[in-house]
C-alpha cells in the first residue's frame, strides 16, 4: 500500500478567493469563525496577522483587513471535488474534513489517494506527483503531501519538511526500512493527538517518536491511554488504518457563471460543448451513461429557464450530444440575458458491454442510426410530434389502437407474452379522431355526395353496462366518387355518422 | 524519369479518373443508357400488384427516389396500393414514417396488411419548415425503408422537392408523396408520377411521368373483393 496523503493548508481562504483575479489579492484579506482568525491571505500574513489571533487584535495590526465569514459548506463542496478529480486518478479516495476551531481541533482538510495501483497507469510516481501539483495549482489551490504506508503515517510525515524535500525529488517509493527513520525521526509534536497528551510527551522529554517507540507498549498504554497505542500501532504498520472509502455520487453536475451575461443563444454554443465534454469525460472515465441531460439556462434574478436532451442509447460521442443540445437551442428564444449555464444529470447508469452505441471502427448499424434519427427528431419537433401505434384489446372501433411511445417503436419484438390479434373483418385503414356526423335526407346519405350502403350492420354493442352505451350497426357504404367508407348508425339516437376511410 | 515518361503516366492516370468518373455518372439511378436496358432489372420494391410492376421500370416501386401519387379524395384504395410494399418493408426490419397523415393509421387494419406496428413511426411537425426538415432528416438517415407524405396547405416550392428527391437517393429510401391532382400539370423533380382516381369500382392509375420507362399508360386495380361484395340487402 502507498497512500498519499494531500492537505490542504489554505482551503478556508480559496474556496472564498478562488474565483478572484491574481490582483486583487493585493489587499489583506482574512477568514474569520468564532471571533478567530482562521486563515490570511498573504498581504495579511506579511502584517503579522495569523491564525489563531482575535479579530480585534487582527485589526489593530492591520486596519485595512477585509474579514470574511468562514463557509464550511463550501468548503465541504470543494472537498468532494477535489475528492472527484482525485478519483480520476485511483479508485481509494478518502477526504477528510478540517476540524472546526471551537471543538479546539484545528487540522487541515486534507485527501488519501491510495496510488500503489495507478503508478504505471500515469507514468511513475514522481510523473504523478507533479501532474497532481499541476492540475492543483490551476485549480488555484496550495497543497502539500506526504506519502506513507498508511493513511496516518502519510499524514503524519506530509508535516515533516525533510519528508517533503526528499519527496520533491524521489523517483521511485521507499523502502521500508526508509519509512522507519523518518518515523523515528519525527518530532513528537506532529502525532496525531490532542494537545494535552502532546504536552504530556514533552513533560515526559519525549521530543522523538524513536524515544517514543523505544518505551514498551504496555507502559505508554497505561500512561497515555489505549486510543494512543492503537494509533501508534497504525502508524508503525502492524495494525490496519482504515479509511472511509469515497464513492463518488451517480449525478453530474456542472454550472458555468459568465461574467457579462449572453443574450444570444450562438454565443451558448461554446459553453455548451465545454460542459458536454467534461461530462463525456466524466462519463468515460467511470463507465457510466445518462439517458437525460437536463439544461438550465439561469437568467438570474429573473428565473431561469429548464429544458431536457434526451439520448435513447447510451452515447460517450461529445460531438452527437452536442448536435443535439444545438436543435434544442435553435427552438429556444430567449428573452433575457443569460447569466450562468447549468447542466445536470440525475441518474447515472452503469453502461454494460455491447450496449455503447459505436463498434471499435466506429460503424454504425441500422438500428443505431435509426436510434439516432429518433433522438434528432425528438430534439427538434418536441415529444409529442412523435408517435407510433399499436394494438388495444377492445370491442369498440376507436379503442382497438393505441397511440404508443416511440421508445416502445425501437424495442426488438419480444415475442413472449400475450400478442393481440388484429380482428378479422375488414377494418378502414383510416379512422377519424371523431365520428362524423352525416346529412340524411328521405333514406338517403349524404358525405361529399349521395353514398349507398353494400354490406352490413355489423352490429357492435359494447359498454352497455357502463354508463355510455355505445350500440352502433356498421356499415361499408361506397361513395359518389368511388370512394369506399366506414359508416355507423346509433342505434339509440338513431343518427348516422362517418368513421373511418377505407384508403 | 524523363519527361516523356511522366507526361505518359499523367496521361495514363487522367485516363483513369476520367473512367472513374464516367462510370460514377452513368451508375446514377436518373441516367438512362438503351444499351444497358437488359441490365437493368434492379430491384425496384415489389408493389404486390403485378400488373403495376410489369408497367414501372424497375419492376416495383423506384428505390431511393420520390414517387409522386397525385389524388383528391381519400378513400379511393390509394393506401391499399402502398400496403404490401410497406408490409414487406417492417418485416425486413425497416422503418416506415408517416409525415403529417390526414387521418388516424388505423392499428387494426394496418396489422391485418402485415405491417409490423412497432416499425411504423408518425410523426405530426408544427409548420412548412420543420415539416421539410424532418422529412429531409428521415430519408437520409439510411434507416427508413419507406417515407410517405402529405402535401399540406402550402405546396413545397420546387428547390424543397429536388432536395427530398436527393435525401431519398441518399439514404436508399422510398419516398411516396401525396399531392392534389391540379399540380399534375405542374413540372416535378419525382422520377415516378401517378394520378390516382376511381372508375366507380376499380382504382385508375395513369402513370404520368416514369424516369427511365415510359408514360401514359393507363391500368384498373380493382378492389379488394371482401371491400366491394355487395350484400343481398336486408329489406
Amino acid at each position: 500500500m502507498l497512500w498519499l496523503c494531500i492537505q490542504f493548508p489554505k482551503l478556508p481562504l480559496e474556496v472564498l478567493t478562488r474565483a478572484q483575479r491574481d490582483g486583487a489579492q493585493s489587499s489583506p484579506q482574512a477568514v474569520v469563525e468564532e471571533q478567530l482568525i482562521v486563515d490570511a491571505n498573504n498581504p495579511a500574513a506579511e502584517r503579522s496577522v495569523e491564525t489563531g489571533l482575535t479579530i480585534a487584535t487582527a485589526c489593530a495590526l492591520c486596519a485595512d483587513l477585509q474579514l470574511l465569514q468562514r463557509d464550511t459548506q463550501r468548503e465541504e463542496q470543494q472537498l468532494q471535488q477535489l475528492a472527484q478529480w482525485g478519483y480520476s486518478f485511483t479508485p481509494v479516495v478518502s477526504p477528510l474534513a478540517a476540524g472546526s476551531v471551537d471543538a479546539g481541533d484545528d487540522h487541515f482538510a486534507c485527501l488519501y489517494l491510495e496510488l500503489s495501483g495507478c503508478l504505471k497507469a500515469n507514468g511513475g510516481l514522481q510523473p504523478l506527483l507533479q501532474q497532481l501539483k499541476r492540475e492543483l495549482r490551476q485549480m488555484r489551490i496550495s497543497c502539500f503531501m506526504g506519502l506513507g504506508h498508511s493513511p496516518s503515517t502519510a499524514r503524519m510525515l506530509s508535516q515533516l519538511p525533510e519528508h517533503r524535500q526528499w519527496l520533491a525529488e524521489t523517483q521511485a517509493p521507499p523502502s521500508p526500512q526508509q519509512w522507519k527513520q523518518w518515523i523515528s525521526f519525527s518530532p513528537s509534536k506532529l502525532l496525531d493527538c490532542d494537545h494535552k497528551t502532546i504536552a504530556k510527551l514533552y513533560a515526559c522529554g519525549i521530543k522523538r517518536v524513536s524515544q517514543l517507540l523505544a518505551i514498551p507498549l504496555s507502559e505508554v498504554g497505561s500512561r497515555f491511554g489505549r486510543g494512543f497505542v492503537d494509533y501508534l500501532a497504525r502508524l508503525s504498520g502492524t495494525r490496519h488504518d482504515p479509511v472511509p472509502s469515497y464513492q463518488p455520487p451517480p449525478e453530474f453536475h456542472s454550472e458555468l457563471f459568465f461574467p457579462s451575461p449572453l443574450d444570444n443563444s450562438e454565443q451558448l454554443l461554446f459553453p455548451t460543448g465545454r460542459l458536454v465534454r467534461e461530462l463525456c469525460q466524466q462519463l468515460q472515465r467511470r463507465q457510466l451513461y445518462s439517458h437525460q441531460l437536463r439544461w438550465k439556462l439561469d437568467f438570474g434574478q429573473r428565473g431561469c429557464k429548464v429544458f431536457s436532451v434526451e439520448v435513447s442509447r447510451p452515447m460517450l460521442d461529445p460531438q452527437r450530444l452536442i448536435a443535439l443540445t444545438k436543435l434544442q437551442l435553435e427552438r429556444i428564444r430567449l428573452e433575457q440575458p443569460i447569466q450562468a449555464l447549468s447542466l445536470t444529470c440525475d441518474q447515472l447508469l452503469p453502461l454494460e458491454q455491447n450496449k455503447l452505441d459505436d463498434d471499435l471502427f466506429g460503424r454504425e448499424t441500422r438500428v443505431q442510426r435509426s436510434h439516432q434519427l429518433l433522438d434528432k427528431l425528438k430534439a427538434r419537433l418536441g415529444h409529442e410530434a412523435l408517435s407510433g401505434v399499436t394494438l388495444k384489446e377492445s370491442y369498440l372501433p376507436e379503442q382497438a389502437w393505441a397511440s404508443a411511445d416511440t421508445l416502445v417503436l425501437q424495442s426488438s419484438r419480444s415475442k413472449k407474452g400475450h400478442q393481440l390479434q388484429p380482428i378479422k373483418a375488414p377494418r378502414p385503414t383510416w379512422l377519424l379522431p371523431r365520428p362524423d356526423k352525416l346529412q340524411s335526407r328521405a333514406h338517403k346519405l349524404f358525405y361529399r355526395g349521395e353514398i349507398k350502403l353494400l354490406q352490413g350492420p355489423e352490429r357492435i354493442d359494447g359498454y352497455w353496462w357502463q354508463h355510455g352505451r355505445h350500440g352502433r350497426d356498421y356499415y361499408l357504404a361506397r361513395g359518389e366518387e368511388g370512394g369506399l367508407y366506414w359508416v355507423f348508425q346509433d342505434l339509440t339516437s338513431e343518427d348516422w355518422y362517418l368513421h373511418g376511410v377505407y384508403g | 524519369m524523363s519527361n516523356a515518361e511522366n507526361l505518359l503516366q499523367n496521361n495514363q492516370l487522367a485516363d483513369q479518373s476520367r473512367q472513374q468518373r464516367l462510370s460514377q455518372l452513368l451508375a446514377r439511378p436518373d441516367i438512362w443508357q438503351a444499351a444497358n436496358e437488359h441490365k437493368r432489372q434492379r430491384g425496384g420494391i415489389a408493389s404486390g400488384y403485378a400488373t403495376l410492376d410489369a408497367l414501372l421500370a424497375g419492376r416495383g416501386w423506384p428505390r431511393g427516389a420520390t414517387t409522386e401519387l397525385l389524388v383528391d379524395r381519400s378513400g379511393i384504395g390509394e393506401i391499399s396500393l402502398l400496403l404490401p410494399a410497406l408490409a414487406e418493408l417492417t418485416q425486413r426490419e425497416q422503418m416506415v414514417v408517416l409525415v403529417n397523415p390526414p387521418f388516424i393509421p388505423y392499428a387494426p387494419a394496418l396489422a391485418a396488411a402485415g405491417i409490423q406496428l412497432e416499425k411504423l413511426l408518425i410523426l405530426h411537425p408544427r409548420g412548412q419548415k420543420d415539416e421539410l426538415w424532418a422529412m429531409e432528416q428521415s430519408l437520409q438517415s439510411g434507416c427508413c425503408g419507406a417515407l410517405l407524405s402529405w402535401q399540406g396547405s402550402r405546396a413545397p416550392a420546387d428547390k424543397d422537392l429536388r432536395r427530398l428527391q436527393l435525401a431519398a437517393r441518399e439514404g436508399d429510401c422510398l419516398h411516396f408523396h401525396f399531392r392534389p391532382q391540379s399540380t399534375a400539370t405542374a413540372p416535378s423533380p419525382a422520377s415516378l408520377r401517378l394520378s390516382l382516381s376511381s372508375d366507380g369500382e376499380q382504382l385508375a392509375v395513369q402513370l404520368l411521368k416514369q424516369l427511365g420507362g415510359q408514360s401514359g399508360q393507363r391500368l384498373h386495380l380493382s378492389r379488394n373483393t371482401d371491400l366491394t361484395r355487395r350484400d343481398r340487402p336486408l329489406h
